[in-house]
């Protein structure tokens, strides 16, 4: 189950808020860890952010080439965005407070977006 | 020392926060800033009653006994040093045992990621009338200037990681005020790239942070990944490897937080 993967991703590490596995053809958010308390606009705005920093249209926000990978770090909080290493399409959004060590989340994370990609 | 010396080191101590580690000892230094040095000779001189002044970097540990905003000497090093310095109080009267400190205390802390101080309970030292030298008094034998402004904390971020970028573009209020690396890709998203961005992103988050660090990974076509450091009037555009993204992230919050 996708939300028990998400589940268990966010109990892993503490400074996790909320996880949210978006499609980004359609540009919806499919599913959220089950402690997510996310209003559906802040759920929306946060698949936008995703398709932009990702640059889902094919269009790099910034640089040269879209990225797989993008954060947005502020004082309070970071958000990270994935693109699944199978289907480009599927994205893991994920709200963290800034606390967290960034480089064993990421990793992680990606490893769970892959489970839950190559299992839909 | 002048009263506007005075005036703006309080200033500084008022406006620099107070970090504490996992230990509970007071972080002092962290990435260089200020230069380990220099935070020891602050510490000297804020200490007034005879005190020990425990230093702590990394795996090693510099005692020093500091009292009447004075250094009096180095008491003890741990992993065990055999420098001669330790033990003997430091004199002016005694030029090559004030180098003698100095070239210790560069060797183990110069290159310190952090450091951090305790302040413990005197112990015997020296004789009663062996004073040392003043914190003031060493920052002119060792030729260390007393860092008592703050780095603004965009330019503290770019200089603590100075290593980990391939490229840097400072932009304060529009204009350039520092580059390194090869910079014409970031030049190049600068003046092509970065308003329609920051438009179009702040629209999306209801409004742009008043400090934010987007990454990108492999944005670049050579595989190397972009960033963008926004800071109330300032932008840094940087180039990076992915494997530095955690580094970035723990100075990012460590900076801004």
């Amino acid at each position: 189950m996708v939300v028990d993967e998400l589940d268990a991703l966010r109990d892993k590490f503490e400074g996790c808020a909320a996880l949210a596995f978006a499609d980004l053809s359609t540009k919806m958010i499919l599913v959220t860890d089950s402690g997510s308390n996310l209003r559906r606009e802040a759920l929306d705005a946060l698949c936008a952010e995703a398709a932009f920093l990702l640059g889902a249209n094919g269009t790099p926000a910034l640089a040269e080439q879209p990225s797989d990978k993008a954060s947005v770090t502020s004082p309070s909080q970071m958000r990270v965005f994935l693109r699944a290493e199978q289907e480009p399409n599927d994205v893991l959004c994920c709200i963290c407070n800034s606390k967290l060590d960034a480089d064993a989340f990421v990793a992680d994370a990606g490893a769970c977006l892959d489970r839950i990609s190559g299992s839909e | 020392m002048s009263e506007e010396d005075a005036l703006a080191q309080k200033l500084a101590a008022l406006i620099a926060s107070v970090e504490i580690d996992d230990s509970g000892a007071r972080v002092i230094s962290v990435d260089g800033e200020p230069a380990p040095i220099t935070a020891i000779l602050r510490e000297v001189d804020d200490t007034v009653l005879e005190r020990c002044l425990a230093f702590d970097c990394g795996d090693t540990t510099i005692t020093v006994v500091a009292a009447g905003r004075r250094l009096r000497g180095i008491v003890n090093v741990t992993p065990q040093n055999d420098a001669e310095i330790i033990g003997q109080v430091i004199s002016r009267e005694e030029p090559e045992g004030v180098q003698a400190a100095f070239d210790l205390l560069q060797s183990l802390c110069a290159d310190a990621d952090k450091m951090t101080v305790r302040s413990l309970p005197s112990e015997p030292f020296g004789k009663g009338g062996e004073r040392g030298i003043s914190a003031k008094g060493l920052t002119e034998l060792w030729g260390v200037t007393m860092d008592i402004i703050p780095k603004p904390p965009m330019d503290k971020f770019l200089s603590a990681n100075a290593a980990t970028f391939l490229s840097v573009l400072h932009v304060r209020e529009g204009k350039v005020v520092s580059t390194s690396g090869d910079v014409k890709p970031l030049q190049q998203i600068w003046k092509s790239q970065v308003d329609d961005f920051r438009k179009a992103h702040a629209k999306m988050v209801r409004g742009e942070e008043r400090a934010q660090f987007v990454c990108l990974e492999s944005a670049f076509d050579d595989g190397t990944s972009a960033a963008l450091a926004l800071y109330e009037n300032e932008i840094a555009l940087v180039a990076y490897q992915g494997e530095n993204f955690g580094k970035m992230q723990s100075s990012w919050q460590r900076i801004f937080n």
